[in-house]
């Protein structure tokens, strides 16, 4: 047999079938199918094998809120989203017994043909997450996402059909050669079933179109997209609440879904599933077959691929650096603080304390030099970060805002807030607008909210009854007029520029090697030998008989600086030469407070 | 109709056992019909099919249907070959008197069994005789024998009398773990198969009743309760689906009250013609299509008449898993429950509960009209018991209570598992080291002085309060203050203890206020820096209370506290009325000293700045130090590195986990109320005598913290609490030791001269004290000779520097001009000369 028998992308459940099948050929019994159960029979690696060793991802269209219309139900996906809330698990019937045949419902919402009445069958579970895109992505990570290109799916309805009609015509021929050896009525049903899908298409155009539509009027923006994932087989521990993943699967549509989604059986409806909030015409089902936690450098585009060697790194670091204080009207130093401020992160968290962050406040702004040189600052974080965001704070905004994630135990959601945010975002908090003002109790909780994620790192969520802290990894700087005491940063630097210059925007090319150098750095892992371990006690004594006044956190301060700074040449220990740097650093610093 | 078959209770026209009200599998019921027909003994008040009108699809048991065929088509036989040993084994059993009188009266001569199990009815149904008659508590059986020779009946058999006697009852509560002592065999059976067993377990009960007393004509449900295990709700999984499951969480929303027709009437619009009471089948009432009465006959004349039906009532709750069970980075599941007749409304939302049910599941109907089921689920929770937990076990409420409530164990404690914890916790309570080892455990990644966690931890256990019958009380509660420089860990310190003490408030001192819950945000006019002025100060009762900037707190706020620390109350005045609630808080409060920095030349009461009535309230006041010695930078600095360097995983440390730590607290804060023993007591005495005595001592200024009553009092709480570290009963003599040592060293009063109050900075930066007090001495004797050989009494002032520079002269050593002061300082107190400003004169 030459060539597959059915097409990954455009006819997964084929593949899924016939992996099924071919697992339970072997045996007919229920005890064999039962063991199936919570395990993957090879429909998953087939789908690896094809994704990853067959280059089939790029063939693979990427789900959002523009392609959604244009790409068919049952076909291959991919969608990149962040974990918003997870709906807990859902029962199907996995398995049944059509007349002497084993069927799966595994990778759909409704069974292919309908389930007998009276048959053997089995429950099986899987996982149901809510997924949105990243909040705060910035305009480069999608552009910097491999296109894939809208395969030949037309617009126009007539012809639609007509094409898929002649695709399943020869995937039907195809799979019958496979087939061969099994028995014809069964494949004959089969392409029944593809009859049932592609009357099922004609109705999700339709619906779809309505659906976007609506939306289009309501001109809602990308945020309101997401996706309701179904996940199998996964270990508790995999995804969490907040991760950014990439989800490669099957995106159905079912048009009776959508019909039903208006009754609502008012004595019913504690018992109602959450999802059917999520109309499926707005909110399109994923049933995922391979995913995979996400890293900062798979937003970067892959043509660049340069080798963390230490004169490339350093090269790179001084051109970001200059960047910088010309940003920063020629203050180096403030620019050497706001560089490693870009490459802290949380690195682990022992008990209350979040070890690595190093948030930075930025002070002896005015409103004007604000508007001037925050904006500047937060054009090229939003350049350098994947995901960013900027809260211009007000007594307004913290009366207003909502910042907190609730849970609505009305609907059984989780509605999001501001600090939903997902691992390694930039919050940039611009309190220059602060005037003094009263509070409402929301004020309040919104102050005490950004507070303990500046000195946490962890945001409140609120489920009504109790409120559970969930960690987060999230980089803030501020800028304030004086030493801001409802935000305490770790390290407050009074910001002196020396002149403004109009800075031209950097070059592609140097914002890639900017992108990357930030990714890489931050991804470095660190391994202090024993040496340098004895080598920073023994200084970290020196400083304190030096400095009677060095507290607890100054040391910690000046440890982090020195890591960070060696990290930025791409080290991965801490040299000797770095600590004092970050001690002189530290004393620039201090000098500036004074 | 009038069936009493074995299967009745999940019957449609069966009984209202909770799971008949939802029953989703007619088969036993078809079953147990043909078994047993024609049995009209007794006809039960309750009947109607209780099914839900959606449970249309309700999930079946595999396997089911085609032996449920083969079973009609030959009643007779057993359809499954019987597993003999433990079938046998059980009826063997039975030949009791009265079991085997019913079990005869009920049986056919062929065993009856479950379809698809090896369940043989009538083995359980004896077992579930046997079990109700013969169970004792064996906590009780003791004296049972001493009750005048008198056989005293069963648990379960009182209960039932009970039931029968108050008439009002419609419920039997049974332990589940009595079940697992009499019978695990049965138990076991209970829990696979609860639908089927507890329909037995129904008939038994009521045939039992119909003996006692042939009248009473209530239904009487089984309420099975205290699984011997619980399932947590994420992990209830489609193996779970009807098992019975225990499981614990807060419910979060509940319905209306729904009522279900069980029984529904119709009226003939033409003739007047009452029909029959028709029972819901299945959901669905089969409406008559023509009238009943010969002599009328219209067709669709049918009307319903609500009035004449019969409702139960329904109700569905969610309950949602309680935060200690959502592993990280989750959020918590919920599982909805249904709720049957006398449950309904037992529960609100925000109760932590325990459910004990059946497991189901149910398929969604696509839309009202298609009768296509789709693949997917609902699952939901039948429930047949509820329980008010409170709280989770290990977190129980009030630890520091006086009331005694030492009387009723809770059932829940008699599980084995906890059983196990508190073996484990009483171990670790015997080692040796235990109060270092605590002492590592609290905090290991944060800096502090182990004396300091010390002091902590005694919060955390608390002392024992008392209420004298006069009315007098004493609290238990520790507070503790930490004053210390800027930019030490103080405020990690808190949030650790916030984070552990179960109902922490965790608060700035900055901007609180006493009074109103306005907030500001202000803005310094000068640096432009911006403060929240944070409102209203929260305090909880009984919980830790942290408040960071204790010394930016208003005055108004403050004169709050004095209260809440001495008497435990906060006493709130609104339109002329005095309202005195409770606040049984132990308060942790950390605060700067008043310079910013701590200023060795002033006495501690000036570098602390706290009014003193509000300080003496203060158990502990720990002064953190900057202490200059190479050892303790040592261990700073390895600890500065270890935590940022280390594998957080690669870290082991003879330490406690955080779970077994706040258990082992919360068990001995709610089991051990120590007494202070006899040489422990005489100890005190001593010891707050010396005390005294050190505070008093002549010379001494006023700016010394002198013992007080009430430090006696704080002394008795920290030794409560040490002995309570090491699960005892006594306070022995160590105990008080170590309060004593404790009280010390917070106040580095090794440190203080108590001549001035200040302390000996020195002291503290170099740790060379006894060479240093020769020193000084010294310098103090030099100082001494100078002034009587310069100047007369009663003379002109010499300048301080002018005597700094002859003193320089005469000795070696060098002397710095605050030495000189302070050796001042001494000679003023002993009455020698008095300092004027810059100068000094003799009198």
């Amino acid at each position: 047999m030459v060539g597959l028998p059915y097409d990954c992308v455009a006819n997964p459940h084929g593949a899924v079938r016939l992996t099924f099948e071919k697992a339970v050929a072997a045996s007919q019994d229920a005890d064999s199918v039962a063991a199936l159960c919570g395990k993957d029979w090879g429909a998953v690696d087939l789908f690896r094998m094809f994704l990853f060793e067959e280059d089939g991802l790029s063939k693979v269209p990427i789900l959002n809120k523009s392609s959604l219309p244009w790409i068919k139900p049952n076909t291959l996906v991919r969608f990149r989203g962040m974990v918003q809330d997870m709906l807990g698990n859902e029962l199907y019937i996995g398995a049944f017994k059509d007349g002497s045949t084993w069927r799966t419902n595994k990778f759909t919402d409704v069974a292919c043909r309908p389930i007998p009445s009276s048959c053997q069958s089995f429950l099986w579970e899987r996982r149901l997450f809510v997924c949105v895109p990243v909040p705060g992505q910035n305009s480069w990570i999608l552009d910097a996402a491999p296109q894939v290109v809208l395969n030949s799916y037309d617009k126009d309805d007539a012809s639609q059909h007509g094409e898929k009609r002649m695709r399943d015509a020869s995937h039907d021929a195809m799979e019958l050669n496979v087939l061969d050896e099994m028995d014809s009525s069964c494949s004959k049903k089969q392409r029944e079933d593809e009859h049932i899908f592609q009357s099922c298409q004609s109705l999700v155009g339709e619906a779809v179109l309505q659906g976007g539509m609506l939306e289009n009027r309501n001109n809602l923006g990308e945020s309101s997209f997401s996706c309701l994932v179904k996940a199998y087989d996964l270990p508790e521990s995999h995804l969490k609440l907040n991760d950014v993943f990439e989800f490669i699967g099957i995106y159905t549509f079912d048009p009776e879904l959508v019909h039903m989604s208006s009754t609502d059986d008012s004595s019913f409806d504690l018992m109602e599933d959450v999802s059917n909030q999520l109309p499926p015409n707005k909110v399109p089902r994923l049933h995922c077959l391979v995913s995979r936690k996400l890293a900062v450098q798979d937003f970067l585009s892959g043509s660049l691929a340069l080798q963390p060697l230490p004169n490339v790194m350093s090269d790179i670091r001084e051109s970001l650096l200059v960047h910088l204080s010309a940003l920063l009207g020629n203050d180096t130093v403030a620019a050497q603080f706001l560089l490693l401020h870009l490459l802290s992160r949380v690195r682990h968290t022992m008990d209350v304390i979040a070890v690595g962050k190093l948030s930075l406040n930025l002070t002896g702004f005015n409103r004007e030099s604000a508007s001037v040189f925050g904006n500047q600052l937060n054009d090229i974080i939003m350049e350098l970060f994947p995901f960013s965001k900027v809260i211009p704070l007000s007594v307004e905004y913290l009366n207003n805002a909502v910042l907190q994630p609730r849970k609505d135990n009305q609907s059984g959601r989780l509605v999001t807030g501001v600090l939903q945010l997902a691992e390694g975002t930039h919050l940039t908090i611009d309190e220059t607008h602060l005037q003094a003002g009263v509070l409402n109790s929301v004020g309040v909780e919104n102050a005490r909210l950004l507070k303990n994620l500046m000195e946490w790192q962890t945001v409140q969520y609120d489920f009504e009854y109790y409120k559970i802290e969930m960690a987060a990894d999230i980089q803030m700087l501020i800028f304030s007029e004086g030493k801001s005491n409802i935000l305490p940063a770790d390290m407050i630097l009074p910001f002196r520029p020396e002149s403004f210059v109009r800075v031209k925007k950097a070059s592609t090319e140097e914002l890639q090697a900017w992108r990357w150098y930030l990714a890489t750095v931050k991804s470095l892992h660190y391994s202090n030998g024993p040496q340098v371990q004895q080598m920073l006690e023994d200084e970290i004594v020196a400083a304190m008989r030096e400095d009677r006044s060095l507290g607890y956190k100054d040391l910690e301060r000046v440890l982090i600086m020195a890591q960070l700074l060696s990290a930025s040449l791409g080290e991965r220990s801490v040299s000797l030469e770095q600590w004092q740097k970050a001690k002189e650093l530290e004393k620039l610093r201090k000098e500036r407070l004074r | 109709m009038a069936d009493s078959s074995p299967y009745g209770a999940s019957s449609p026209d069966g009984t209202s056992s909770p799971i008949a009200n939802t029953n989703s599998s007619p088969i036993p019921s078809s079953n147990g019909g043909q078994r047993q027909p024609g049995r009209s003994g007794r006809r039960y008040p309750v009947a109607g099919s209780p099914i839900i009108s959606s449970s249309q699809g309700a999930y079946r048991t595999p396997l089911s249907s085609s032996r449920h065929q083969r079973r009609q088509a030959t009643p007779s036989t057993p359809a499954t070959p019987i597993s003999s040993s433990d079938a046998m084994g059980l009826s063997s059993d039975a030949g009791d008197d009265a079991d085997a009188a019913i079990d005869g009266e009920d049986a056919d001569s062929t065993p009856v069994f479950v379809w698809g199990t090896n369940i043989s009815v009538q083995d359980v149904n004896a077992a579930i005789l046997r079990f109700l008659r013969h169970f004792r508590d064996p906590q009780r059986a003791s004296d049972g024998g001493s009750n005048g020779g008198v056989v005293m009946e069963g648990k379960y058999m009182r209960a039932v009398h009970r039931v029968l006697e108050l008439d009002g009852g419609e419920s039997l509560d049974v332990d589940a773990h009595d079940v697992f002592d009499y019978d695990p065999d049965l138990y076991g059976k209970m829990v696979r198969y609860p639908l089927e067993v507890l329909a037995i377990f129904d008939i038994v009960l009521m045939d039992l009743v119909a003996r006692i007393d042939p009248l009473f004509e209530k239904h009487i449900q089984t309420r099975i309760y205290n699984l011997k295990s619980s399932i947590s709700m994420r992990n209830l999984n489609p193996s779970d689906i009807e098992k019975m499951v225990s499981v614990k969480g807060m419910i979060i929303r509940s319905s209306s009250i729904i009522p279900e027709v069980k029984e529904a009437i119709f009226r003939c619009l033409i003739c007047g013609h009452f029909s029959e009471p028709i029972m819901v089948d299945r959901g669905r009432i089969n409406e008559p299509t023509r009238c009943g009465r010969q002599e009328c006959l219209a067709t669709n004349s049918m009307a319903l008449v609500h009035n004449r039906c019969r409702f139960a009532d329904k109700q569905i709750v969610k309950l949602q898993e309680t935060p200690d069970e959502i592993p990280e980075g989750g959020t918590p599941h919920t599982v909805s429950i249904l709720m049957h007749d006398k449950l309904v409304d037992t529960g609100k939302p925000g109760d932590r509960v325990e459910i004990t049910g059946v497991y189901r599941a149910m398929s969604v109907r696509v839309g009202p009209t298609q009768r296509t089921v789709k693949s997917i689920f609902k699952t939901y929770i039948d429930c047949l018991h509820l329980k008010k937990t409170d709280k989770s076990r290990l977190h129980l409420d009030d630890p520091m209570d006086s009331s005694n409530n030492s009387s009723g164990v809770d059932i829940a404690e008699d599980s084995p598992e906890y059983q196990d914890k508190v073996d484990k916790l009483k171990e670790l309570s015997k080692l040796p080291d235990i109060y270092d080892r605590l002492t590592r455990s609290l905090a290991p990644n944060i800096w502090e002085l182990d004396d300091v966690k010390r002091g902590l931890l005694c919060q955390l256990f608390g002392g024992n309060a008392l209420n004298l019958p006069s009315g007098a009380s004493f609290r238990g509660d520790i507070n503790i203050l930490l004053v210390g420089d800027p930019g030490t860990s103080k405020s990690q310190l808190l949030q650790y203890m916030h984070k552990l003490s179960p109902r922490g408030i965790y608060t700035s001192g900055r901007g609180s206020s006493a009074v109103g819950l306005t907030a500001y945000v202000t803005k310094d006019p000068e640096t432009g820096e911006t403060v929240l002025e944070s409102g209203a100060l929260v305090l909880s009762d009984k919980g830790v209370c942290c408040i960071d900037e204790f010394d930016k707190m208003s005055e108004n706020a403050r004169s709050m506290l004095h209260e809440v620390m001495e008497q435990q109350t906060v006493s709130i005045a609104k339109a002329g009325i005095i309202a005195s609630l409770n606040a049984r808080t132990s308060v942790l409060a950390c605060a700067n000293p008043s310079g910013s920095r701590y200023n060795p030349r002033l006495s501690v009461i000036e570098n602390i700045h706290l009014p003193p009535t509000l300080l003496s309230r203060f158990d502990l006041i720990y002064l953190v130090l900057d202490k200059a010695d190479e050892q303790t930078d040592r261990r700073l600095a390895k600890h500065i590195v270890a935590l940022h360097f280390q594998d957080p995983e690669n870290i082991i440390q003879e330490a406690m986990d955080l779970p077994t730590l706040t258990a082992y607290i919360s068990y001995a804060r709610k089991h051990f109320n120590p007494i202070l023993s006899d040489e422990a007591a005489e100890d005190l005495t001593s010891g707050y005598v010396e005390m005294r005595k050190r505070g008093n001592s002549p010379g001494s200024s006023k700016k010394v913290i002198t013992a007080t009553a009430r430090q006696i009092e704080s002394l008795i709480r920290l030794s409560e609490a040490l002995a309570r570290m090491r699960f005892s009963e006594l306070v022995e003599k160590r105990d008080v030791t170590e309060a004593f040592r404790l009280l010390e060293v917070a106040m580095q009063q090794s440190a203080t001269d108590h001549s001035t109050g200040t302390i000996d900075m020195d002291l503290i930066m170099t740790g060379i004290s006894a060479s240093e007090r020769i020193r000084r001495e010294n310098l103090v004797a030099a100082a001494r000779n100078l002034v009587m050989d310069r100047m007369q009494i009663g003379g002109s002032p010499t300048r301080v520097v002018e005597l700094l520079e002859e003193l320089r002269k005469q000795s070696s050593m060098e002397i710095h001009l605050h030495d000189l002061k302070n050796a001042l300082a001494t000679l003023m107190s002993e009455g020698m000369v008095v300092l004027i400003g810059d100068s000094v004169k003799r009198i």
